[in-house]
């Protein structure tokens, strides 16, 4: 079994490779090379594929690519080499189950196999989203309080007390203890007090995650986020993060944010690289599981042909082959407060339920912008359900989404995006309901959902 | 072999990202006697413009921009020194020198490289200074090397603020005028590069460019 303490030798003592080399001559050139010897291709209108030979293909790719390159120290400009053996023992390692925090509260995540007869479970909560501290709690609540979220998770604090947070500055531990103890409090006010949580989302550097790891804030039921660098690197600072949970606790959610149209070129390769970064991330991110949360390189959300494709790729390699927890980030172009962002995680939804990937969201408007709500969250909740208790094949989930695309694709060509609006002007504050005119919205959504056949 | 021929193998050892193939090319035509600011403008720029051209129809990605400029890079080691002899003002034909980062506690690069390659193919002498870069050593760099325009990303909206930082310390040594500051990243917005001072942002590499171009009136 592979010592932890190995991997941060090696990050120190493996030989020594450029960046400019790791990203072209490692990744990107083997990415090439392995999406021509597995003959990979997609097609902008199979988004959703059910198509065992393929997934297989794509398992393989990103396994060889995963035991051929190992890892990459960004710290030490130094190769982290893994072996086969240690892959496999990765592989044989992945958690099936993972309880996540406490009480009446607690929820099970599990390693999804495909037509899995139990339901994804759903995080709730803008990931990553840069809020304002003034309506930090009240957009949280909006999330924890819908029936169908199981765990929470959150944004980014941009500033406490009117002072503007800085990674890295002193001020990084303020603002994620800070957003920690506005999560607890929205956890208690909501009669939820045991829900688990993916958050610290205010720890850009390592900081704030090493001030978080204390049983007033982050608990040990609760996760925490270990990121990769694209593609397939670690630094110091991540890798401390790794270091941080060994003997607290915490529960590890790798996030490799595989760039689509980057050093894997297109999607095809992205996916490779997405099954090479789990590998890897078992052991260099300690991962319990994973989040599947690929960017589009021009237009960043999770809800474009391509990207749809590389997520759908993903989970099914994994559900079919090697079934580990996967955690599907849900990052629309779109705002709260626009059709447009309904339809997105409508679309999101689907491709990931049929495709064994459980749920976060959403990061709307890109999560860029503080434009996001619990009611788009609700919506991701019912129609993954929907689609789970129809037992949707793959195939009617392809054609549901086609017809999906139609609907916001004009938002990837819009000059400035579709941001919709902040928090604020979608819900009432002090209810923290959503105001008529965006609740009506969801309901009209909803109905052309059914009428597309969807039993919502 | 005509003129055309050797500055057409020229563009197409960038297009294919043949740094040999590049360097070789460029060679070939120097000893042929073709100009070589024929070379930079028809045959090099040429090839570079249609690689941009190229990423921007999704039928390139970012290894195929990082090849081309391993090409350009190739062949303006070649072609340079000629064209510094025959042209005293041969440095200006170069477009402008560019230092880029993306700032400190900062660790995203997939942008930042987007724009260095994209500024690199279309004639940019851009010296990368990589990620999480401390301000004050991304000045430096800009001043040793006599930078025009400083280029800078962050994707962490609790980085940006760096930003305005460097803007700040460049006015606080006097040299703030020296430069074109140009920001970018998923969160900058034109309203906020204007509200620290920055020259412009863009919204994509290739308008970058533009920005670029226009900013040292290329």
């Amino acid at each position: 079994m592979l010592n932890y303490l190995d991997i941060l030798d090696r990050a120190n003592n493996g030989p020594y490779l450029s960046e400019e080399n790791w990203d072209l001559e490692k990744v990107a050139m083997t990415a090439r090379r392995l999406v021509k010897k597995y003959k990979l291709n997609w097609d902008k209108n199979e988004l959703v594929t059910d198509d065992a030979s393929l997934s297989e293909s794509i398992f393989k790719a990103g396994y060889e690519m995963a035991v051929e390159l190992g890892s990459y120290s960004r710290s030490t400009e130094r190769v982290i080499e893994i072996s086969q053996d240690e892959i496999d023992n990765g592989i044989r390692n992945m958690p099936q189950t993972v309880v996540m925090g406490e009480g009446k509260d607690a929820r099970t995540l599990y390693a999804r196999h495909l037509d899995d007869e139990r339901a994804p479970l759903f995080f709730g909560g803008s990931p990553g989203t840069p809020v304002p501290e003034r309506i930090f709690l009240p957009n949280v609540i909006s999330y924890m309080q819908e029936p169908l979220i199981d765990l929470a998770t959150c944004g980014t604090l941009v500033e406490v007390d009117g002072r503007e947070v800085r990674t890295g500055n002193p001020i990084e531990i303020v603002s994620t203890r800070r957003e920690l103890q506005y999560m607890r409090q929205g956890l208690k006010r909501v009669g939820r007090a045991g829900m688990g949580m993916l958050a610290a989302q205010s720890s850009v550097s390592e900081l704030g995650d090493l001030a978080a790891a204390h049983p007033d804030y982050l608990r040990p039921c609760d996760s925490h986020l270990v990121p990769m660098l694209n593609e397939l690197k670690m630094d110091h600072r991540n890798i401390s993060r790794a270091v941080n949970s060994l003997e607290y606790g915490m529960v590890n959610a790798s996030l490799p944010c595989v760039i689509v149209g980057g050093l894997g070129g297109g999607p095809a390769g992205s996916a490779v690289i997405n099954v090479a970064s789990y590998l890897i991330a078992n052991l260099t991110c300690l991962a319990d599981y994973h989040i599947l949360h690929p960017i589009h390189v021009r237009y960043i959300a999770t809800s474009t042909r391509d990207v749809l494709w590389v997520i759908n790729a993903t989970a099914q390699a994994f559900a079919r082959h090697a079934p580990t927890i996967i955690v599907s980030d849900i990052y629309p172009k779109s705002g709260a407060g626009t059709k447009e962002l309904l339809y997105e995680t409508a679309a999101n939804a689907i491709v990931n339920a049929v495709s064994g990937g459980h749920l976060e969201g959403c990061g709307s408007a890109d999560g860029n912008l503080p434009n996001c709500s619990g009611l788009e969250a609700r919506l991701m909740a019912e129609v993954a359900l929907a689609s789970h208790k129809m037992k949707m094949s793959r195939k009617d989930a392809n054609a549901f989404v086609l017809q999906l695309l139609p609907k916001y694709e004009h938002v990837f060509a819009a000059e400035n995006g579709n941001p919709g609006k902040p928090f604020d002007e979608v819900y009432d504050l002090q209810r923290i309901e959503p105001l008529d005119f965006w609740q009506k919205m969801y309901e009209e959504v909803k109905t052309e959902l059914k009428e597309m056949g969807l039993k919502l | 072999m005509s003129e055309n021929v050797h500055l057409q193998a020229i563009a197409n050892a960038v297009i294919d990202g043949e740094a040999e193939d590049a360097a070789e090319a460029t060679k070939a035509a120097l000893e042929a006697n073709v100009d070589p600011l024929e070379i930079l403008n028809k045959g090099l720029m040429q090839g570079a413009e249609e690689v941009g051209k190229r990423f921007e129809r999704n039928e390139y990605f970012l290894p195929e921009l990082m090849l081309a400029g391993r090409a350009l890079k190739g062949a303006m080691e070649v072609v340079k020194p000629v064209l510094i002899e025959k042209y005293s003002a041969a440095d200006n034909q170069m477009k402008g020198k560019v230092v880029s980062a993306t700032v400190q506690t900062d660790i995203h690069d997939i942008g930042k490289n987007i724009v260095s390659s994209m500024l690199t193919a279309a004639g940019f002498e851009v010296t990368d200074m990589g990620v999480d870069v401390p301000i004050k050593s991304i000045i430096d760099k800009a001043e040793e090397i006599e930078a025009r325009i400083i280029a800078l990303s962050a994707l962490l909206t609790t980085s940006m603020p760096f930003m305005k930082d460097l803007i700040r310390l460049l006015e606080a040594r006097g040299i703030r005028q020296k430069y074109v500051i140009l920001v970018g990243g998923a969160s900058v917005t034109p309203d906020w590069a204007k509200a620290i001072g920055a020259d412009g942002t863009a919204k994509n590499a290739a308008d970058a460019v533009k920005l670029a171009r226009e900013k040292i009136g290329m």
